[in-house]
């Protein structure tokens, strides 16, 4: 059976509305009470299964899921080996480097050298600082990274930023966007060259989709 | 303290051996079948040996501690190693050679840490002198005879061509046209969409990316585009392929895909993977492709010869054919159990055995160690251990013999 990973947190609303338009109906993960983590689309030709944001790629890579659907923050954090099919539209934020309002510095490059850098994205803030030439510490936090600049514990973050509301009352200013993600569909390469579980019309609706609510 | 072994490394049990070995022994017999001789090469390469086809990571290259300026490396794949030995055996060998192997191979995880396999077997093939149609659906049909041998149903087979594929990127300029070559072995489509590209180009591109399907649906599509002399001449030419390859009782199971490319290899025509279902997924369990430039790179002179085969992973294939019932579900058991009565007739039990086991077909005899225990003991090990027959025998040599299972 055709098995979609969806993942939990910001996108799952949209995600679930994208396959609700093209007749997949997984909306029982929305229901707060449920706690199931695989459910089957009430027609019977597919199979949800909920997951972590930064797993999606990890199922689907591996072959467990034959699509699913992640931030392209995860993709480019993660760089695994799936087929990058649609740009959904949905999920809009960026990755951006942000300090503390009240500090000196006003673009990435005003920050001293071999200075602490909190992020989830350590590679992806790595990359970033080694393209500027400037030799920083990351520091590996799992959530709550605004409270690296507040405590003093690093001089910057990187993080993904959508309405800036978060940073704004944490006292943060954004200084550099290092780039735009959207919510992408993402495919196992083998399952899809052989268009398993004859997944292409349904990669094709979706397209349509994404396409007609841009 | 535990001594277990390297992260990554695991030892084969007896079980385990004979499950491989199931494998590996149908393999080969088909392989022999059609021809094909066994060749064994050093497990150890020079890195420049494995390197110089250009289709080999260095990162994922298990390197060791050589003594001289030479690096060496455990050897990531067979068909450089086979094109250094047989290149030049080439030069007096006036007819194609067909070659095969079993063999261990090396890769370094890329997060060895977590214990990823690094040590693979593999099965495979390389038909070496000829460049013709024939060797092309020899090396398809010989793949389909061995892998339907292993009984494996389903499966399917994606085949494409990499000098056609190649050939059709070539109105794309660099540096252009590596990204896109990349991003369509990479089956990325947002990239084709949004890299900077002419209109044109951009409709290409994603052409070429949907070059995919039923064999019929895709040459019809391929057919269509504005193709040059040469081109045509491959497209012709996988046309009778497929229509070779689709007769017969069981055809391969066939999906035609000229987005199958690598961003680094040495194919230079037909090109292709071997997909299973397995319970872990779909997975891909044996790639292969011609070559018509990699001997040139080995030989003394810079001759070239031109070169086809497949490689098999024996891990793949097992773990598609878990859920078959056809691998051994035991180690095979003994069929005779001979126990000596006391201490005395133990030469009388060596001889006794010795000529059960010079039948024409394999008997496996085994001795009783302890020739103190009860009978009523021995019965029940051999019971447990499925064993046939024992054979109780006594000083004077007369074996009195018992059927337990």
């Amino acid at each position: 059976m055709l098995t979609i990973a969806l993942p939990k947190g910001a996108l799952l609303k949209d995600s679930i509305a994208l396959f609700k338009s093209v007749g997949l109906d997984f909306s029982a993960f929305l229901d707060s009470g449920t706690r199931q983590l695989q459910i089957p689309d009430p027609t019977g030709r597919a199979q949800g299964l909920l997951v972590r944001a930064q797993d999606v790629p990890v199922y689907v890579e591996y072959g467990q899921a034959h699509l699913g659907i992640v931030g392209y923050d995860v993709l480019r954090e993660k760089q695994p080996s799936v087929a990058q099919l649609a740009d959904l539209g949905f999920g809009g934020c960026r990755m951006s480097v942000a300090v503390k309002a009240t500090s000196p510095y006003r673009s990435a490059l005003d920050l001293p050298a071999h200075c602490r850098v909190a992020s989830k994205f350590v590679n992806c803030a790595r990359a970033y600082f080694q393209s500027i030439d400037l030799p920083v510490e990351i520091v590996t936090l799992y959530g709550s990274v605004e409270l690296g600049p507040i405590t003093g514990m690093s001089e910057a973050i990187v993080d993904l930023v959508s309405t800036g509301r978060t940073l704004q009352e944490n006292n943060l200013i954004e200084l550099e966007v290092l780039y735009q993600s959207t919510a992408r569909l993402i495919a196992h390469p083998v399952s899809y060259r052989i268009n398993a579980e004859g997944m292409e019309q349904w990669i094709e609706a979706l397209r349509q989709e994404s396409l007609a609510i841009a | 303290m535990a001594y277990q072994p390297p992260s990554g490394a695991r030892d084969l049990l007896p079980l385990d051996v004979a499950q491989k070995y199931w494998i590996e022994a149908r393999l080969e017999h088909i392989f022999q079948q059609w021809g094909y001789h066994r060749i064994i090469t050093s497990t150890v390469e020079s890195l420049d040996t494995l390197m110089a086809g250009g289709a080999i990571d260095q990162a994922t290259v298990i390197e060791l501690q050589g003594t001289g300026q030479t690096r060496l490396g455990l050897r990531p794949e067979l068909t450089a190693s086979i094109a250094r030995a047989a290149v030049t055996r080439m030069d007096q060998v006036g007819y194609p050679q067909r070659l095969y192997y079993t063999a261990n191979v090396f890769r370094r995880a890329a997060q060895a840490s977590q214990g990823e396999q690094q040590e693979y077997y593999q099965a495979g093939v390389e038909l070496l002198g000829s460049d013709s149609a024939l060797s092309d659906a020899e090396i398809l049909l010989l793949l389909n005879d061995a892998v339907r041998h292993l009984n494996l149903t389903d499966f399917q087979v994606v085949l494409g061509n990499a000098g056609l594929t190649r050939s059709l990127l070539a109105p794309f300029p660099e540096p252009l046209r590596s990204q896109v070559r990349d991003a369509i072995a990479r089956l990325d489509r947002i990239t084709l969409e949004t890299l900077d590209l002419s209109e044109a180009l951009r409709q290409r591109a994603l052409t070429l990316l949907d070059l995919r399907g039923t064999p019929a649906d895709v040459l019809q599509t391929v057919s269509q585009l504005d193709l040059e002399i040469e081109q045509r001449a491959i497209v012709n030419r996988l046309k009778s392929l497929v229509e070779l390859l689709s007769g017969g009782e069981s055809p391969l199971p066939l999906v035609l895909d000229l987005s199958l490319i690598q961003s680094f290899d040495y194919y230079t025509g037909v090109v292709f993977e071997v997909v299973a279902n397995t319970p872990q997924g779909r997975q891909v369990v044996g790639k292969g492709g011609r070559y018509d430039h990699l001997l040139g790179v080995f030989h003394p002179q810079g001759q070239s010869y031109p070169g086809i085969g497949f490689m098999l992973s024996v891990e793949g294939l097992h773990q598609a054919l878990l859920p078959s019932g056809y691998l051994p579900q035991d180690t095979p058991a003994s069929d005779w159990l001979v126990v000596p009565r006391n201490d005395r007739a133990a030469a009388a039990a060596f001889a006794y055995a010795q000529t059960i086991r010079d039948a024409a077909n394999l008997v496996r005899v085994e001795l009783y160690l302890d020739p103190e225990s009860s009978a009523a003991m021995i019965r029940d090990r051999a019971k447990k251990r499925r064993i046939h027959r024992i054979a109780w025998v006594s000083e004077t040599g007369s074996p009195e013999i018992e059927t337990v299972n």
